[in-house]
């Protein structure tokens, strides 16, 4: 009875609504608060477009695994990467460039925070950390996961999981914070910019956790572009838009990212990430 | 009296004797399954990882639950959208479900057939959706699929199940030269229709959970937005984005009605979010690159059979099976198994409170409002909570997958145990529930257990992210490291788990089996 | 029209008649008699499934689909006379012609009910009406039926065998009432211990005839003779 009609529109549905069309897409994740992402990174969508004379598009995605997908699949043309997910999405486009990175990303870096239980107190020197138990952010995050693991290994000289009695990954820098603030994980990694906006608002209790160490600096997010641009959208549209990138002053844009500024990149900059990537063995 | 005792004193031998050969005289078939049940339970318990940390959770709760008590429900852009886009996206993934599902069956009782579904029924929502992204994109497509192929393979297994009960003997008077078609219609599926369409319904309200779960890998559904908000801490988006799906699967009947349906679907297509162009290389790309192993992609047809790349491979896989599928397959075993029996216990609690057999009307609708935000609440977010509370043993996801099923188990139940008719002397003590009513539903109870079971298997996948190194956590993190050939091999373990599981439940179970209708 | 010769009948690997020998002739209405369990239903579905092209059945079990309406179990008679496309679509949307020709089976067979009522509603005795009125609507030259009068009052079910007997060539029917039997066919067949006990014209007998072989007023049929 109502089946046949629900299984004829079901068919339909999968054949109807092809849309084709020559628009710039692009997709970003910022490293904090993802909340309204379309509402703000739409504006950011017109200011490209105004600059750029071309129709532009955003896409809201999850995680940077699907931010690769869809860059991969050329879904989208441009998209705001964190560093290990740059690299992955430029193995898998041959000709894909780093064109910009935050002012920031130059020379970003991690904490480690722990819990005061733990009793450690900030070093300059490396923490002793075994038998702790431990948390990275989202396993894919270069600041929650790739760098902090390579740090920790590089100055212990054993892998993370002889380190710690129990490692987990709470998917993101906040919830690393509540985390070892709650004290589930006595001790953790987090994003330095994200821990910083969280004691500037007063949303992290310092004399539960605190930073006991920062790494050394490294690269990190940065625009990437498809290969193919310069042809779908005319010659020198690649350099039209890393100057639009890097020209975006407007204030209200750039705390979208939130970044102080765009400078220029190049995928020679990302080369230490792609490294400590293999040295992991986070890629092959 | 002194008779019967006269025969004891008589035969003091024999009675010995018997009960040397069978000890426990009443210990019954169910029985026997029950203390099986829990004497695995807690051998698994003992391996499972179960220990409590002491904490400071209360700064984190006290914000959550201020959080729930001041929701916000302005905070979420295109609130009305992810609203409408959950309800779509599950109403076509039942669409294109019961479109796979029904003739499939039919043809259920092919061993193949059954088998394959059950394979497909093991892959988490979650993992098809992964898979399909890789080959449609970001796609509404890709979504409906990942909902409407696990569902067909579902609606397979349960119509199979349910028409096996249609008496037979209409066929037998139907006039000689009926085709196929219209006999099995008339003569089968039709006397199983009231069936039918109750699971089907049941099924919308799974469909809903599903299409939100979705959102936590980029589905414009509600689920996109609930994830973020939980994740990042912001208790009062989320907790009104809780309260509005909670309210949105609470009030299903009032605003699913049949007739309503063939509003929602043209609308449901009509309004779907634009489909990107389809592009067939990709899924070529997908076939014949992402699924072979690192070694193998790249390279000629005539390369594979060279020793060296045997080795390679073999080595790569052996690899993946010592580090990542075993332990997984260990540990999603343990924490499977420790959720089923709590699920048990909790659901025997529960269910007195639940049926009109026990309670007066004023509990009852209390305990369905609590049963509803149980079954309602994605089960990682209980598990957060709890590992709040616990730490990150393996405790908050035995309790999480423990409630959110035992919630849904109650569903189920209530309704059979308040159509039991008991004798006129019935009271509604414990007494008179546990002689009249619990033996009549225990095995109906066990039947849907034990499918439960492959269900909290397949649900460890969601709780891997919470640090339970389930098999899900490594097919995520392969999905993660974009290491699909990987993930794949990870997801044939898993799926071969699962239908062994199923196997054995069924085999367990072969005579309560014929009266399961529910999932 | 049909000859059993030396058949051995039963169901699975049990055989409850063995060695059987019947003949069937065109035009003929025959009442199939014995006590219970002796049989007569596995003659009489041996018999169906010989001349199954073209013989209605109403059996015991009747087979109505409860969820279903009168309509529609009736026109289950006529499956075999329409390609499945119709059958499909008249299970959504009722066709009007057969439903004229339903609305007057169900009258002669004095069913004054909504045809679109569904049979799970319905009483015993309407129910029977429903399982003759699908075999009336067979239109096949043989009615086979299986106590097709059980639930009716006497009056009635003599009414109803009038009119199938006027629908149909050939009527066989397994009946309990020895009195309707006598009364309303040609020919008596009598099953007892596994054998065809008595095989006769029916003007040539009378209850006292029947009641050597078996206990004709068993527990069905008492009432009737009784009244």
């Amino acid at each position: 009875m109502k089946f046949t009609g629900m299984i004829l529109a079901g068919v339909l549905s999968l054949f109807s609504t092809v849309a084709v069309s020559e628009t710039f897409t692009f997709t970003a994740i910022p490293d904090e608060d993802e909340s309204q992402l379309r509402t703000r990174f739409d504006k950011v969508a017109v200011y490209l477009s105004e600059q750029l004379g071309v129709e532009v598009k955003y896409i809201p995605v999850k995680s940077y695994s699907a931010a690769v997908t869809a860059f991969r699949n050329n879904q989208v043309q441009l998209a705001w990467f964190g560093g290990l997910s740059g690299v992955q999405a430029r193995r898998l486009v041959p000709g894909s460039e780093a064109i910009a990175q935050g002012f920031e990303d130059q020379f970003f870096k991690s904490y480690i925070i722990a819990h005061h239980s733990t009793e450690l107190a900030a070093t300059d020197s490396f923490p002793v950390l075994n038998d702790y138990t431990f948390t990275f952010g989202s396993k894919d995050s270069t600041s929650g996961r790739l760098m902090p693991q390579y740090f920790i290994e590089s100055n212990v000289g054993q892998s993370v999981d002889k380190i710690f009695k129990r490692i987990g990954f709470s998917g993101d820098h906040s919830r690393t914070i509540s985390q070892v603030e709650a004290g589930v994980y006595q001790v953790g990694a987090v994003n330095y910019k994200v821990w910083d906006t969280a004691v500037e608002k007063g949303d992290v209790d310092t004399s539960k956790v605190n930073v006991i160490w920062q790494s050394p600096t490294y690269p990190d997010y940065q625009w990437t572009v498809h290969s193919g641009v310069d042809k779908t959208f005319g010659a020198g549209f690649k350099e039209k838009l890393t100057k639009t990138l890097i020209g975006m002053k407007d204030k209200d844009l750039l705390d979208s990212f939130p970044r102080e500024s765009f400078v220029p990149a190049s995928n020679s900059d990302y080369e230490p990430i792609e490294r400590v990537a293999k040295a992991i063995g986070m890629l092959d | 009296m002194s008779q019967l005792y006269l025969i004891v004193q008589v035969n003091p031998d024999k009675m010995a004797n018997t009960s040397s050969t069978r000890f426990f005289p009443f210990i019954g078939h169910w029985q026997r399954i029950t203390l099986g049940l829990f004497l695995l339970v807690f051998v698994c318990w003992f391996f499972a990882d179960t220990e409590v940390i002491a904490l400071e959770p209360w700064a984190e709760l006290g914000r959550m639950f201020t959080g729930f008590i001041t929701p916000d429900f302005g905070a979420t852009e295109y609130l009305l959208d992810a609203v409408w886009q959950t309800i779509s996206f599950a109403l076509l993934g039942i669409c294109l479900g019961l479109l796979l599902g029904l003739p499939l069956a039919l043809a259920y009782q092919h061993p193949l057939i059954a088998a394959i579904c059950a394979f497909i029924r093991a892959i988490h929502e979650i993992f098809w959706a992964l898979i399909f992204l890789q080959v449609f994109g970001l796609s509404p497509l890709t979504g409906i699929l990942a909902i409407g192929l696990p569902y067909a393979a579902t609606f397979a297994r349960v119509f199979a199940d349910i028409l096996q009960q249609a008496p037979s003997q209409t066929l037998f008077t139907l006039p000689k030269g009926t085709d196929k078609l219209s006999a099995l219609i008339y003569g089968r599926w039709m006397h199983m229709y009231p069936q039918i369409v109750a699971y089907i319904r049941y099924r919308f309200e799974c469909a809903l959970r599903s299409s939100a779960v979705l959102g936590f890998i980029g589905m414009p559904t509600l689920g996109f937005y609930l994830e973020s908000a939980f994740r990042q801490g912001h208790y009062q988006q989320g907790g009104a984005l809780l309260i509005l799906f909670i309210v949105l699967i609470g009030t299903i009947r009032f605003w699913a009605k049949p007739l309503m349906l063939w509003v929602y679907l043209p609308l449901a297509v009509y309004f779907l979010p634009e489909l990107p162009v389809f592009q067939p290389q990709l899924i070529w790309r997908f076939v014949s690159i992402d699924i072979l192993p690192p070694m193998l992609q790249g390279q000629t047809l005539t390369t594979w059979f060279a020793v060296d790349t045997f080795i390679a491979v073999f080595d790569w896989a052996y690899e993946l099976v010592r580090d990542q599928v075993w332990p997984g397959i260990v540990a999603t075993l343990v924490l499977a198994c420790c959720a089923l029996g709590l699920t048990h216990v909790l659901t025997l609690i529960m269910l007195p409170l639940n049926t009109t057999l026990m309670m007066p009307k004023p509990v009852i609708i209390l305990m369905r409002g609590i049963n509803l935000i149980l079954r309602s609440l994605p089960e990682y977010l209980l598990a957060f909570v709890f590992m709040l509370l616990l730490g990150p043993s393996m405790l908050p996801a035995i309790i999480a997958l423990a409630l959110h099923n035992s919630g849904l188990m109650v569903f189920l139940m209530a309704r059979q145990s308040d159509d039991i008719i008991v004798p006129l002397t019935y009271r509604p003590r414990l007494d008179h529930y546990s002689y009249m009513v619990l033996p009549v539903i225990y095995p109906h109870f066990m039947g849907l257990l034990f499918y439960r079971f492959e269900v909290i298997i397949r649900e460890t996948a969601i709780l891997g992210m919470l640090g339970v190194m389930t098999l899900g956590f490594y097919v995520d993190s392969n999905f993660a490291e974009i290491r699909f050939s990987g993930a794949l091999l990870l997801l044939m373990f898993t799926a071969g788990l699962n239908v062994l599981v199923d196997y054995t439940a069924r085999k367990l179970l072969q005579a309560p089996r014929d009266k399961l209708q529910a999932c | 029209m049909l000859a059993v010769v030396d058949t051995d009948l039963g169901y699975g690997q049990k055989v409850i008649l063995p060695n059987i020998n019947l003949t069937l002739n065109p035009s003929e209405h025959v009442a199939i008699l014995g006590p219970s369990g002796v049989g007569k239903t596995t003659l009489l579905h041996h018999l169906y499934q010989q001349l199954a092209e073209q013989t209605c059945l109403c059996s015991q079990a009747q087979g109505l689909v409860d969820n279903l309406s009168i309509y529609h179990n009736v026109f289950m008679g006529g499956l075999a006379r329409h390609s499945r496309w119709y059958n499909m679509a008249n299970l959504l949307l009722p066709f009007t012609q057969p439903q004229q020709q339903i609305s007057v089976i169900c009258q002669q067979l004095e069913l004054n009910l909504p045809l679109q009522k569904k049979v799970s509603e319905l009483s015993g005795g309407q129910r029977q009406r429903v399982a003759l009125a699908r075999a009336l609507f067979q239109h096949q030259p043989v009615f086979m039926g299986d106590e097709p009068f059980s639930a009716l009052d006497p009056l009635m079910g003599g009414r109803l065998l009038n009119l199938i007997k006027q629908s149909h060539q050939s009527v066989i029917c397994v009946l309990h009432d020895a009195e309707l039997a006598l009364a309303h066919f040609d020919r008596i067949i009598v099953i007892s211990a596994g054998k065809v006990a008595l095989d006769t014209k029916a003007n040539q007998l009378t209850l006292a005839h029947l009641s050597q072989h078996y206990v004709v007023t068993d527990e069905s049929t008492l009432p009737h003779s009784a009244g």
